[in-house]
């Protein structure tokens, strides 16, 4: 993995938790709309994803997966405009908080019903395919998902039509409050991979450097190879399922295990024993950081609400 | 012009394989639909004539299947897909509802996509190969749905469908897949999505309904004229949404009487939104309350002279329109 590489996925996850912790302060002082949801300790696949995937590559996204919106180039500014319902926002206020995407980035955006967009990024793979481009799918989901409908079904017709398609499976233990006990009976969630007939891939899910350099081989092969792949990274909520959840069913040595390794502190570490950044280098870095997301906040603040009068434009194409 | 005689299930045929032919963004697929043809056998030889990277067989998988029109719509091709039966359609209705019918409102992205789903009774299909269930598309935002009872208009409103830059759901009739016939010229007339037939003219009451029930009421209007004189008129709504009110007030001021029929069921039918429509703006043009023939609100029953008692036909559609006309 090249330096530009390793500074992209720190970058891109500085980003990722100053905004979610943006968020959440802003969330707490009731000047956000709607709820809250972040992947606080989760943002190191995302970032991996990101720096692995290729200009023509779809991605589908989930709660928790900011760092693959910022990574395929989201700016802050739309993200505050986003969370806030802004007319010049992703959605321009139709629809909140994490349910955003952009297709020049190849992003989807996602729906609330779990599962339901593995099978649309595959079709989007499937087109541009067809089109003669060379394209991958990406799509992220949580250990909760793999228990609908939809799971099995996108997951299976993807094996059988040899879409490339990574499935990425975050476990991070919890569903809402129900712990992986109550989810699923196989030993892991890799396990599922078997009963599809595809190759299952487990890794730790907080640190970002290596899933980047354990799958941008798997990836290029699929490339060469298309086939569907599933892939469990290990990684643990570190909030509630939104900031109206005070996760007190979540044991709080688990959560003291992860945060010993979480994904920046693992990336920050990697990159300083490398000798890729400085400490100077690291807080300069954070510093920039922290202001890019002090003038997108306050320039989303600014911006102004949609129209009343817009409610109905755009319910069809092409009128 | 030459002229020839083809069934609906025909037109459908024709209507599909024309957009193919023209268009390289149409890609179809479905269970069964390749070198078996499809389950009724709409699509034989497509497989042959467009090949497999456009033509192609799923696993059962509904959502799947729609998941991933939705997705190759977002990129720009014209996916047609066949549900065997749009009773099964209901096991994929999420995607229909939440990511099809939201995504252009949410994101501006158009999902240009057709849903043919084989529907409605009358051949011993019980209660879950004969639904009609136009009423639970209609109520979604963002879809359009489709519902010829013509070989003609099947053809046309199939391209119309196709090249409709929104998810469109294309209702087919499995009981007019052979039963119907029409001379249809070699050229595809356009017909616009949202445009009703009037199919039959009259000035003494006016039926408005759609599917197969527009046959049964194109006879029950014949027999009534023969048998009494009265002239019925016959409109077939042909799209349910967006439909067609500018006709269906003109309709109701020619004839200031109307009777509503559907196989669907009763209770918030697409009747009820008909029916609601002549209340709001054309109540001073009635001389007779609006009155309703659908399916009552039960399964679709098996036995044949169960489904006979469930589903309206030319016979109660007369007598229907006898007590609607004397009132």
């Amino acid at each position: 993995m090249n330096d530009a590489t390793s500074l992209f996925l720190l970058r891109v996850m500085l980003t990722t938790r100053a905004i979610e912790e943006r968020l959440i302060r802003l969330y707490h002082q009731g000047r956000i709309f709607g709820g809250v949801y972040t992947g606080l300790g989760q943002e190191a696949s995302g970032a991996a994803v990101a720096a692995i995937a290729a200009p023509n590559d779809l991605f589908a996204p989930c709660i928790r997966n900011l760092s693959l919106h910022i990574g395929r180039g989201a700016s802050p500014r739309d993200l505050f405009r986003q969370w806030l319902g802004r007319a010049d926002g992703p959605t321009g206020g139709r629809d909140g908080n994490v349910h955003f995407g952009n297709l020049d980035h190849g992003v989807y955006a996602m729906i609330s019903h779990l599962g339901a967009m593995i099978s649309v990024v595959s079709g989007g793979v499937m087109a541009r395919r067809y089109q003669g481009m060379d394209s991958v799918g990406f799509a992220f989901i949580g250990d909760g998902a793999t228990s609908t409908g939809d799971f099995h079904e996108s997951v299976n017709f993807a094996a059988v039509r040899e879409v490339p398609l990574m499935v990425v499976v975050e476990n991070n233990h919890y569903a809402y409050s129900t712990p992986n006990a109550s989810q699923f009976r196989c030993r892991n969630l890799v396990d599922k991979a078997a009963g599809y007939g595809i190759e299952g891939i487990a890794l730790d899910g907080n640190d970002a450097i290596g899933l980047t350099e354990a799958l941008a081989p798997v990836v290029a092969d699929l490339r060469e190879k298309p086939r569907t792949v599933l892939v469990e990274v290990d990684t643990m909520r570190m909030r509630g399922h939104g900031e109206h959840d005070d996760f007190s069913y979540v044991p709080r040595e688990l959560l003291a295990a992860y945060a010993a390794r979480d994904p920046l502190t693992v990336c920050r570490e990697i990159l300083l024993a490398r000798g890729l950044i400085n400490p100077p280098g690291l807080e300069a870095l954070e510093a920039e950081v922290q202001q890019a997301v002090d003038q997108a906040q306050q320039a989303a603040f600014r911006d102004p609400p949609p129209s009343p009068s817009t409610l109905l434009k755009g319910v069809y194409a092409g009128e | 012009m030459p002229v020839n005689e083809i069934t609906y299930l025909e037109g459908i045929r024709q209507g599909l394989q024309h957009t193919m032919q023209e268009d390289p963004d149409v890609i179809l697929f479905g269970q069964d639909v390749g070198s078996f043809g499809g389950a009724f056998k709409v699509t034989t030889g497509f497989l042959e004539t467009f090949g497999a990277a456009r033509v192609f067989n799923t696993p059962i998988c509904e959502s799947a299947m729609l998941g991933a029109a939705i997705g190759m719509a977002s990129q720009g091709l014209k996916p047609v897909l066949e549900v065997q039966f749009a009773d099964f359609a209901t096991t994929a209705i999420h995607q229909l509802l939440n990511n099809a019918g939201t995504m252009h409102y949410r994101t501006g992205v158009a999902v240009p996509m057709t849903v043919r789903a084989p529907c409605g009774g009358g051949f011993g299909g019980g209660p879950f190969h004969s639904e009609e269930l136009e009423a639970f598309f209609c109520h979604m935002p963002g879809i359009k749905v489709v519902y010829p009872a013509f070989p003609s208009d099947a053809r046309s409103l199939l391209v119309a469908a196709i090249h409709d830059p929104n998810p469109v759901v294309f209702l087919e009739n499995k009981y007019l897949y052979r039963h119907i016939k029409e001379l249809v010229p070699e050229a595809i007339a356009p017909i616009r999505i949202g445009s009703a037939r009037v199919c039959r003219s009259g000035q003494d009451a006016v039926v408005l309904t759609y599917g197969a029930m527009v046959h049964e009421a194109i006879q029950a209007a014949e027999h009534l004229a023969a048998d009494m004189g009265y002239r019925v008129m016959v409109v077939d709504m042909r799209t349910l949404k967006p439909y067609d009110t500018d006709t269906v007030i003109a309709t109701v001021a020619a004839t200031n009487r109307v009777l509503i029929v559907h196989e669907g069921w009763h209770t918030c039918g697409f009747g009820a939104e008909l029916a609601a429509l002549v209340a709001e703006q054309a109540f001073h043009l009635l001389d007779a309350p609006v009155r309703r023939l659908t399916a009552p609100d039960c399964p679709v029953p098996f036995a044949p002279d169960l489904e006979k008692a469930y589903r309206p036909n030319a016979a109660r559609i007369e007598e229907a329109l006898v007590e609607l006309l004397e009132y």
